[in-house]
């Protein structure tokens, strides 16, 4: 018998959609809810493990193979930029990269060269290579929106959901980078080694997901 | 100042007694089959001109690029690559050679790799080339190569572990061929490229649907779908319906045949959509995947434009082991066993001619022979390290006794 198809699901945000979709497609999920501590928690009858962990864990395990598949944002996704198949839009954890400035900030004036705070600097850096741009780029790893009100930088290129937070801080979209949603991903030798059962749960998430 | 002189770069590793067993295994069981099939082995520098690495075909990027500078300030690379190195020699050296040369190598590759990703920037690599011939037996000669490292390396006694595997081909000709006809720009198809090789469906169709409906892009969506077992040939004459293509597919289909053929316990599948862009692959493309290993193992091709960038015209086609890949999923199952020393010679102060001599006696007979260094305590030295026989040399006399364990 082959070992159980492992597949790494994001704790916190994606979590509950995640859950909630393996619900169903008839996955029973009670050792997920009652994870406690534990880590590596069993599918009964389905052949399957599932792993929580946070979102760059997901893309790090799914690309050395020790987990065959994985669901995580397409936010870690563009940030880690790992070797990995990427097979379905799963819809939900919707949201989008975008770049904010303090409102009415005049970002493309002038001559100088910004500066621009984000958590996610593979991102900014790309999108400004793709503009020809010459920005310096500064890690945060908290709340974003303090470094322009603070002064530190001239904007910054962040998740947005609702917008509520930007708005609630005087800060504004100055311009969309991507849109952002939950995918699910699979380890490129599992794919192939493993076809007929990752096709099959594929094809089943698509079929739920359609509906 | 801070030193490092107590650790290794990043990306590099010392191996050590087992992990060197486990090495050596893979690297001897690989270069038997290579030289039971004609094969000589050549040793290409780790240094080169930066330059051979950045032709045309063989693209390798900056970012992975080991680099140094010669004392005359010219760019250097640490080989990222062997089959580059070797399609210098033999467009320089080796032009005047019969054809074909077949050609191993067993040496390591540099790649710098992202930082804290758990990559080698050192791997160690075997490998064959196969130079100047286009037929089909040479590219189902290196498949068979291929499937032999599979098989016999992994599987076969004393490891004789149950791994599964499979052996991978591919064509490139046929991604080639629908770019060559797509109506995009250069910076569209590298993005059409990246998606394919991903095999990131959703993106692709959202891209491909800013490029119009018609029979090329209908086929590129598709394109990246067709992998699996022969079932693939019939769903991608369906897709494509275009002469060129179809051709390409009937060959490819042929060699599936034969491959399947010669090797009928293996696992040979076929995906229309490996399109690595670091490639110089001008048709067949061949991975190789064991369970274990998260990426994969064997890893070739037919490169039949990449010995005319150095100026010397001929086809070739080859595939390259990662050892240490290898060495990982044995290693898994199976440690492979230290023996002791066979003989523990003890001699006292000036009866080291004997010594050496009586060594020399036993190691022709084929025994593994250790000197005792210290004055005292050579039982417990023999037990401590599993040597089951000393010999206790003085000046009148040799005796033979059995260490109990």
């Amino acid at each position: 018998m082959d070992k159980p198809l492992r597949i790494a699901l994001t704790k916190g945000r994606l979590e509950k959609d995640t859950v909630q979709l393996l619900e169903g497609l008839g996955y029973d999920c009670t050792a997920v809810h009652e994870k406690g501590r534990k880590l590596i928690l069993p599918v009964p009858d389905a052949h399957m493990e599932v792993v929580l962990a946070k979102a760059a864990d997901v893309i790090t395990y799914v690309e050395h193979g020790v987990c065959d598949m994985g669901v995580v944002g397409k936010d870690t996704l563009m940030e880690m930029n790992g070797k990995l198949f990427e097979l379905v839009n799963l819809g939900f954890g919707k949201c989008k990269f975008a770049l904010a400035t303090k409102k009415d900030y005049p970002f493309y004036d002038g001559f100088g060269v910004k500066t621009i705070a984000s958590k996610y600097p593979n991102v900014t850096r790309a999108f400004f290579e793709n503009k020809g741009m010459d920005v310096d780029i500064v890690k945060i790893e908290g709340s974003v929106e303090l470094a322009p009100l603070l002064g530190l930088a001239d904007g910054i290129v962040d998740i947005v959901e609702t917008g509520t937070t930007l708005k609630e801080n005087g800060l504004a979209v100055v311009e969309d980078v991507a849109q952002v949603s939950a995918r699910l991903i699979v380890n490129t030798v599992s794919l192939k080694l493993r076809q007929q059962e990752i096709e099959a749960f594929v094809k089943k998430v698509e079929d739920y997901i359609n509906d | 100042m801070r030193r490092y002189d107590l650790i290794t770069p990043e990306g590099t590793r010392d191996f050590l007694f087992e992990e060197c067993a486990l090495k050596r295994i893979v690297e001897t069981r690989t270069r038997e089959i290579f030289k039971s099939m004609g094969y000589t082995r050549v040793i290409t520098p780790a240094l080169e001109f930066l330059d051979v690495f950045r032709i045309n075909s063989g693209y390798f990027s900056q970012e992975e690029l080991c680099k140094l500078t010669d004392n005359k300030g010219r760019l250097i690379a640490v080989r990222p690559d062997s089959t580059t190195p070797i399609a210098r020699v033999v467009a320089t050296r080796l032009k005047d050679a019969k054809l074909p040369l077949r050609l191993y190598y067993t040496q390591p590759v540099y790649h710098f790799a992202p930082s804290l990703k758990g990559k080698s920037t050192e791997i160690n690599q075997t490998g064959i080339e196969l130079i100047g011939s286009n037929s089909r037996m040479a590219d189902i000669e290196v498949i068979s190569v291929a499937f032999s490292v599979l098989t016999t390396v992994v599987q076969n006694a004393p490891m004789n572990l149950k791994v599964n595997y499979s052996l991978e081909l591919g064509d490139i000709r046929i991604f080639r061929e629908l770019m060559h006809k797509l109506n995009a720009t250069p910076a569209q198809k590298e993005e059409i490229h990246s998606l394919i090789e991903s095999k990131n469906y959703p993106a692709l169709n959202d891209f491909l649907d800013t490029l119009g409906d018609n029979k090329i892009t209908r086929s590129l969506r598709k394109l990246p779908t067709l992998f699996g077992g022969e079932e693939v040939f019939e769903r991608a004459s369906n897709v494509f319906q275009d002469e060129r293509i179809q051709e390409i597919l009937d060959n490819m289909k042929a060699l599936y045949h034969t491959v399947c053929a010669i090797n009928t316990e293996g696992k040979v599948t076929v995906d229309l959509g490996l399109v690595n862009k670091t490639d110089y692959y001008t048709g067949l493309v061949i991975k190789g995947y064991l369970e274990g290993y998260g990426e994969e193992v064997i890893s070739g091709g037919r490169y039949d434009k990449l010995l005319d960038e150095f100026g010397y015209d001929v086809p070739a086609v080859g595939m390259a082991v990662n050892v240490d890949a290898v060495a990982n999923v044995i290693g898994k199952k199976y440690t492979p066993v230290q023996t002791p020393a066979d003989v523990l010679i003890v001699a006292e102060n000036g009866c080291e001619v004997q010594a050496v001599k009586t060594a020399e006696l036993l190691r022709e007979k084929g025994l593994c022979v250790e000197h005792f260094l210290d004055s005292e305590n050579a039982e417990q030295y023999a037990q401590d390290r599993g040597i089951r026989k000393m010999i206790l040399i003085s000046k009148d006399s040799e005796k033979e006794v059995t260490v109990n364990g």
